[in-house]
């Protein structure tokens, strides 16, 4: 969940940089996150090996959008990593209300930042996915 | 008091040249003060005796017995003059009280001609000559004299206050000041330096300061109040004033503050986005824009890096602007410094740099401080370095009320002409190419040691290295 695309082109270099391959599906904002999220309950989509949200995206708090998702059928253990553009003591604490224990600060070198593919590939890792 | 002296009294400066005439001598000469000032007594009369009246005056002051003065005349006045003359610390005064014979009691409207003395004369001399005014009452609150002074402040003459009611002067405001007054007045309390506000005759308010004490008669019963008045408008102006600029400045610092912090963090996220883009430029296309490709980019990259550091440190400034004055404990320096170089160990390892100090005290910092003073001053020691390895020295020394600590290094140095110049903001003295650094560091330093009370200073030459001085108070415990 990424408004802006400059950082998801980031993450998916992040990604491919480790190795990790899959689809990347993409909300730009909160009322999409969340209608996908409905979506995969509906349907016979299974839920998303890994959630990458930031917080900042408009309509919906990202905050909701994990809010639901702990309220979804399918999706409440998933695995969540929270990749914002802000160091606020007050999203930390969101963030960790939420039981969402990866907190990500995006990193303003790119090297640090692709270095993060290596943090998804770990959290995925263990999941055994 | 002095207007209504019953003699006509002279005050005169060391050379004989009046500064001040009471109503009884502008009435004997027939000429107001005005036209007597800067006039020698003996001028006052006419040409033909002034040769004789000028001795008798010198004589009287020298030998300080009166002294008769004849010739007299003055509206249809005639007779002798009984002259005494005395120095006070101003200069000379001299009164003049008719012999009395029936015409000039006549004349003057005397009743008996009264015994004065010269203590009397020499006080009414020092009310009358005051800048404050000096006024007093009855414990009615009627004004029964007035001086120059008051007479100056307020506008009126004496004649048209005495017998007049003190609150004429009170503005509707502090109108209840006199009853007050005159209360504890009557109680036989004294007030002093009352600050408070008074009308004048043009109307215009002013802001006095009051001192007044009760006036009692020989068996010791209060029989009014003597008052002194000092203007002090013009000062209350400067103190509002003051006041005004040193909150406004307070504001506008509070304003600084408050930019200087957003925009450092508001300018993070664009510049993330041309870092780190300019960087995926790199990453994409690097070797296939050519070689002018590769060196615009790398100029980019750079740019974009500095811009960060740049950042990072502005913001460290504004933090450390916004330390709390409060006291603070005491520190130990050693300790400090200890943990500053810990903080830079890789500078000082890459360098091959020796750090040696001498026993350091223990002062009143916060330890925030001092730990950026000492990381940023060896820091830079490091950085600016000759060619052998950087060798600094840490030492302190008390000096009267302040220790005096100084960091010496024996890098490139700094031409003498700079030496203030390099604590500026942002002021730097090389390229980035030729030494990198953000010109914060020293600012850094000196905010420091000002908010810590203290000040920062540099001696050094060219090529012989630098010794970096701050100063830190040392605080009673």
């Amino acid at each position: 969940m990424e408004d802006n695309p400059a950082d998801v082109i980031l993450v998916r270099e992040a990604l491919e940089e480790y190795g990790i391959e899959g689809e990347l599906i993409v909300a730009n904002d909160g009322e999409k996150a969340i209608a996908i999220i409905q979506d995969i309950d509906c349907e016979t989509v299974s839920c998303p090996d890994l959630f990458i949200v930031d917080l900042n995206i408009p309509k919906k708090p990202g905050r909701e959008v994990v809010e639901c998702m702990r309220q979804s059928v399918k999706c409440k253990d998933a695995l969540i990593a929270i990749l914002s553009s802000s160091d606020s003591a007050r999203d930390k604490e969101d963030a960790r209300r939420l039981g969402v224990r990866q907190y990500i600060r995006k990193p303003s070198r790119l090297d640090e930042f692709l270095r993060l593919g290596a943090v998804f590939k770990a959290m995925l890792g263990h999941s055994g996915n | 008091m002095l207007a209504r002296f019953p003699e006509a009294l002279l005050i005169s400066d060391d050379d004989w040249g009046i500064v001040g005439a009471n109503r009884r001598a502008e009435h004997l000469w027939q000429k107001t003060e005005e036209q007597m000032l800067g006039r020698r007594p003996w001028e006052q009369w006419p040409g033909w005796v002034r040769t004789e009246i000028e001795e008798g005056h010198r004589r009287a002051l020298a030998q300080e017995e009166p002294v008769e003065l004849q010739g007299w005349s003055a509206k249809g006045v005639e007779g002798p003059l009984e002259l005494r003359a005395f120095r006070w610390e101003a200069g000379i005064v001299t009164y003049y009280r008719p012999i009395p014979t029936e015409k000039s009691r006549a004349a003057y409207g005397f009743g008996d001609a009264m015994a004065l003395s010269e203590a009397q004369a020499h006080l009414a001399a020092i009310v009358q000559s005051s800048d404050d005014a000096i006024v007093s009452k009855d414990l009615n609150g009627i004004i029964r004299s007035w001086n120059r002074g008051a007479e100056r402040i307020f506008g009126y003459t004496a004649a048209e206050v005495i017998g007049q009611h003190i609150s004429m002067l009170a503005p509707a405001e502090v109108a209840d000041d006199i009853p007050r007054i005159l209360q504890r007045i009557a109680q036989g309390q004294r007030i002093e330096h009352y600050q408070t506000k008074r009308k004048t005759k043009d109307g215009r308010i002013l802001t006095v300061s009051l001192t007044i004490s009760p006036v009692r008669d020989a068996s010791g019963r209060i029989v009014g109040a003597s008052k002194v008045a000092r203007d002090i408008t013009s000062r209350e102006l400067q103190e509002q004033a003051l006041r005004e600029a040193n909150a406004a400045l307070l504001r506008s610092n509070a304003d600084l503050q408050q930019f200087a912090y957003s925009a450092s963090h508001d300018l993070k996220e664009p510049l993330r986005m041309v870092a780190t883009y300019v960087e995926m430029l790199q990453r994409k296309f690097g070797g296939k824009l050519g070689e002018s490709g590769d060196e615009f980019i790398r100029y980019t990259i750079e740019g974009a890096a500095r811009m960060e550091r740049l950042l990072a440190d502005l913001v460290a400034y504004t933090q450390a602007s916004t330390i709390d004055e409060e006291q603070t404990e005491e520190i130990d320096a050693e300790e400090i410094l200890e943990r500053a170089l810990g903080n830079i160990e890789t500078a000082i390892k890459d360098s091959g740099a020796s750090v040696t100090h001498a026993a350091l005290p223990r002062v009143r910092m916060h330890e925030f401080q001092l730990q950026q003073v000492f990381q940023n001053l060896i820091a830079n020691s490091i950085r600016y370095r000759s060619g052998e390895p950087p060798r600094i020295h840490i030492s302190a020394e008390r000096q009267g009320k302040e220790w005096l600590f100084s960091v010496q290094d024996n890098g490139i140095g700094i031409d003498p002409q700079y030496k203030e110049q390099i604590f500026g903001i942002f002021k730097r003295l090389h390229s980035a190419a030729q030494y990198p650094g953000t010109g914060m560091g020293l600012a850094i330093c000196e905010r420091l040691t000002q908010r810590a009370g203290g000040r920062i200073w540099v001696e050094s030459e060219l090529g012989r290295g630098a010794t970096f001085f701050f100063t830190v108070p040392v605080r009673g415990s």
